[in-house]
């Protein structure tokens, strides 16, 4: 069962992941192009820790648009079929979502592992100004942590119904109202701080997004 | 009797539509058609067989297990095929016969494959790119490749030409009068279910107006030529379904009815009237009076 399921969603998604795949294996090595064939002065070591720092910003960002876009993938076959094919085939629902779940996740590993490729490459090609380290294992999981919260984040989302999505942004709409409403009545409340606290901040589900995504640092 | 299908008092609303008390017994190993108008709740009660829907109220007992609960049992032996294509478009025909596979323990592998060539399919197109025929028969294929007991075809030839129409009901029946199996069909083709099932319910609005045997609907339901009829026909031995008014010239008045037997012909010697003829209705004639005849009594 696992085998065709993979199969499909690998049919539908595969332009993404062989995408991601390249991107996630690059990243690591230009962010730290700099550092190859370069001197091990303390000025050469605040260049490199700029340029990985700059290019860490992407690691999130290529995370969450692999868990969107594979998610969307997940379901999409499903949705078009208004979900009648996999209704009615004898599987418990709970195991066809974790059937589905597992492929996408097994999919996501190319990315996951094109990071760490790439990152133990990077680390091993470049020269390391004394000082500073690379972190190629860390990086890869924290990426791997990040893809996998994105990816189950947007698949319980993009499982539900059109219902289930305009409750979500009806919620959203209401908070972004309440707090407008708040401002223009002087009230001292900070929704928006408060939520990002909440999500951003550890133990939040997000916070793996936050912070320095460095390959190499002190 | 046994039951492949029983269903009692079942209960389901959606927005305005709502399906009333639905009693339905479709008998192990029969051909059961399922007639209706649009939007009558063929689809919906079909639906609820399968466990797409949730029932409000009542019960349905699939194959001798309880549906919604044993959901994953009763599906592992029934082969549906919906009104609109629902597989992965992005599938070969080849690759959609390996992911049902994959699903059901009872594939008949070379079973698919003889219907593949009997079916003229190209196993290499992707589920997309496949004619309306194409696709009808790729999902009779699946359900039927399934060896499952019960078929439950929602419309399945519908807006087929008649070649395709007949190579899927040939292999229907060669399929059911292999491994007496159920199939639960609804059409809105009158003439292609009177050919072969042996069951007939009627849906109307949300309700069941009838369900008996084929042939009892068919040799049932007669129009009758009636003379000298009394205004107010009293008991009567039959159903009468609908009543023309007596012409003024005095001729001859048209009766339809239900449930009729030959020997009731006496009835109308008992009321100074006399029968004149009786006239065989086709299927399609039946349902229209045995709807119109429901829609007047419900007012």
């Amino acid at each position: 069962m696992f085998r065709v399921i993979l199969y499909g969603q690998w049919k539908w998604s595969r332009l993404i992941v062989v995408v991601g795949t390249i991107a996630a294996f690059a990243l690591p090595i230009i962010s730290v192009q700099g550092a190859t064939g370069g001197d091990a002065s303390p000025l050469h070591a605040q260049e490199l820790l700029r340029a990985v720092q700059s290019w860490g910003t992407l690691y999130p960002v290529l995370a969450a648009t692999l868990g969107l876009l594979v998610a969307i993938a997940t379901w999409a076959a499903d949705h078009r079929g208004r979900h009648v094919h996999a209704l009615t085939l004898p599987v418990p629902r709970w195991r066809y979502v974790l059937l589905r779940f597992g492929a996408g996740t097994t999919l996501l590993a190319a990315p996951i592992l094109a990071v760490l490729v790439g990152a133990l490459l990077a680390t091993a090609t470049a020269t390391i100004p004394s000082g500073l380290q690379g972190y190629p294992v860390a990086l890869a999981l924290r990426f791997a942590v990040a893809v996998l919260v994105a990816f189950a984040i947007f698949f319980a989302i993009s499982a539900g119904t059109a219902r289930t999505a305009g409750i979500i942004l009806g919620t959203m709409a209401a908070l972004v109202v309440v707090q407008v409403l708040a401002s223009l009545a002087n009230i001292p409340i900070n929704l928006v701080d408060v939520l990002q606290l909440v999500v951003l901040n550890w133990p939040g589900p997000l916070a793996v997004f936050t912070g320095r995504w460095m390959l190499v640092d002190v | 009797m046994s039951h492949a299908i029983e269903i009692s008092g079942l209960k389901y609303r959606a927005g305005s539509f709502e399906l009333k008390d639905v009693d339905l017994h479709v008998p192990t190993g029969s051909i059961y058609g399922f007639l209706g108008p649009n939007g009558s709740g063929k689809t919906t009660t079909m639906r609820l067989v399968l466990g797409l829907l949730r029932p409000l109220g009542g019960r349905i007992s699939v194959l001798g297990d309880r549906m919604p609960e044993d959901a994953p049992r009763i599906l592992a032996r029934v082969g549906y095929v919906p009104e609109q294509p629902h597989l992965d478009a992005t599938l070969t025909v080849r690759e959609l016969m390996t992911f049902q596979a994959a699903f059901y323990p009872t594939w008949d592998r070379a079973f698919a494959e003889d219907l593949v060539k009997r079916f003229e399919l190209d196993d290499h197109r992707v589920f997309g790119r496949l004619s309306k025929g194409q696709k009808a028969k790729l999902m009779i294929l699946l359900a039927l490749a399934q060896r499952g007991d019960l078929l439950v075809l929602d419309e399945p030839t519908d807006g087929l030409d008649p070649v395709v129409r007949r190579d899927i009901l040939t292999a229907l029946l060669e399929y059911v009068a292999e491994r007496k199996a159920t199939i639960f069909i609804s059409s809105h083709l009158v003439h292609e279910l009177e050919r072969f099932c042996d069951w007939v319910a009627v849906m109307d609005d949300g309700r069941l107006v009838t369900e008996v045997p084929m042939e009892k609907l068919k040799l049932g339901t007669k129009r009758l030529v009636v003379s000298g009829a009394p205004a107010t026909p009293g008991a009567t031995p039959f159903v009468i379904l609908s009543r023309d008014p007596a012409p003024p010239n005095g001729a001859s008045e048209r009766w339809i009815v239900g449930q009729w037997e030959p020997a009731m012909s006496s009835y109308f010697q008992g009321v100074g009237a006399s029968l004149v003829d009786v006239i065989d209705l086709d299927l399609e004639d039946g349902f229209v009076e045995l709807l119109r005849s429901f829609r007047t009594s419900r007012g």
